[in-house]
C-alpha cells in the first residue's frame, strides 16, 4: 500500500482536475481512475463571476484534496499560496510547484527546496514537483518532504519518461515515496513508471484531454495496477537471447 | 473609508469587519481563502478584524488545476 506521511492509499495514481472541458466529465473520469488524491489549484476570486462549487462533489466523492501553488515563480509566492490553500481546503497537504519559466513551466530547484524547508517548519505536507535531480531529491527528502515528485518530461508534453535514467538513481536513494509528475501522456507509460519501481503517478493532461477521458481514467488505473504488480513480481531485467521454450532437437529426427 | 477588494476600489461609511465584509460579497464562505495586505488571515480571527483605511483584501477560491 502507498503510505504519504502515515496516510494510506491504496490506489497508486493521482490525478489532476485541470483541462476537463466539462466538471461532469472531470468528476467521472476521478470515479473511474479510482484515485484517492487529486490536485487542485487556487485563484483570485473574479468579483463579477459567480464561482463553480467545486468542493461539493469532490467532497462526495471521498477524494482527498491536494491543493498546488501553480502560478508561483518565487518561493515566497509560493509559501503565500500555501497557507491560503490551507485556509481554503483546511488541509496542510501541499503539491508545492514553482516554476518562473512560462515555456516549458520547469520547476525552479533552488526556489522549490527554500520554499519546502519553510513549509515542513510550518507543519505542511509537501510533496514538491521538482526535476529528475537525483541530488536535489536527496535534499528536498532532508527538508522533510513527505514525498518527490520528479518530472517524466516537461509539463503537458506527453513525452513519458524522458528522464528514465535519473529517476532509477532518484529510486534507489529515496527514503520517501518517489511520485512521476509531468510527462507521462499514455498508459503504457505509466505502466513503465510503475515496473521500475516508482511509487505513484499524477497524471492530469493525458486524461483530461483525450478523447474520452473517463474510459482513460481506466486505462491508467489498470496500467498503473499492473506496473505495480509486475513490480513487486520483479520483472526479469534484459539479457542475452535466451529461449523460453526448451531447444529439443526433435527436427533431427526429420 | 476606501478599500481595496480584488483590485475593486469600495467605500465603506463605517468601520466593518473582515468576517462582515466577507459575508456582504460571499455568504456561501466554502473554500474561499483571505489575505489582507497580502498577509493571510485565518479564518478564526476575520470576526475580529477590523478592516483599516486602505486595506488591501484579496479573496481566493480553489479551481481546477493540475
Amino acid at each position: 500500500m502507498l503510505k504519504i506521511a502515515e496516510r494510506e492509499f491504496t490506489s497508486r495514481l493521482l490525478t489532476g482536475t485541470g483541462k476537463f472541458s466539462r466538471a461532469e466529465t472531470m468528476l467521472n473520469a476521478l470515479d473511474a481512475s479510482s484515485t484517492q488524491l487529486v490536485t487542485l489549484a487556487l485563484k483570485r476570486l473574479d468579483l463579477h463571476q459567480g464561482r463553480d462549487d467545486l468542493l461539493s462533489p469532490l467532497r462526495k466523492l471521498g477524494v482527498d484534496l491536494l491543493p498546488n501553488t501553480s502560478g508561483a515563480k518565487t518561493a515566497e509566492e509560493a509559501i503565500f499560496a500555501a497557507r491560503l490553500a490551507r485556509e481554503a481546503l483546511d488541509t496542510n497537504w501541499l503539491k508545492l510547484e514553482i516554476h518562473p519559466d512560462q515555456r516549458y513551466l520547469l520547476p525552479d530547484p533552488l526556489e522549490t527546496l527554500k520554499a519546502a524547508e519553510t513549509l515542513v517548519k510550518e507543519g505542511f505536507v509537501v510533496l514538491p514537483y521538482c526535476g529528475a535531480d537525483p541530488l536535489l531529491c536527496l535534499r528536498l527528502q532532508e527538508v522533510g518532504c513527505a514525498a518527490v515528485m520528479p518530472l517524466g518530461a516537461p509539463i503537458g508534453s506527453r513525452q513519458g519518461l524522458q528522464t528514465k535514467t535519473f529517476l532509477q538513481i532518484i529510486l534507489e536513494q529515496a527514503q520517501v515515496p518517489v511520485i512521476v509528475d509531468a510527462g507521462i501522456g499514455a498508459p503504457s507509460q505509466a505502466a513503465e513508471a510503475m515496473e521500475m519501481g516508482v511509487d505513484a503517478v499524477l497524471i492530469n493532461t493525458a486524461i483530461a484531454s483525450s478523447t474520452d477521458p473517463v474510459a482513460m481514467a481506466r486505462a491508467f488505473k489498470l496500467a498503473v495496477q499492473a506496473g505495480r504488480m509486475a513490480f513487486e513480481a520483479g520483472v526479469a531485467g534484459p539479457g542475452q537471447a535466451q529461449a523460453s521454450s526448451p531447444l529439443t532437437a526433435f527436427t533431427e529426427a526429420l | 473609508m476606501q478599500l481595496t477588494l480584488n483590485d475593486h476600489s469600495i467605500q465603506l461609511s463605517a468601520p466593518v469587519t473582515l468576517a462582515a465584509l466577507i459575508r456582504q460579497h460571499y455568504p456561501d464562505n466554502n473554500g474561499i481563502a483571505v489575505a489582507v495586505n497580502q498577509q493571510v488571515v485565518n479564518k478564526s480571527l476575520w470576526e475580529q478584524t477590523e478592516l483599516q483605511p486602505e486595506d488591501r483584501i484579496s479573496l481566493f477560491t480553489v479551481v481546477a488545476g493540475g
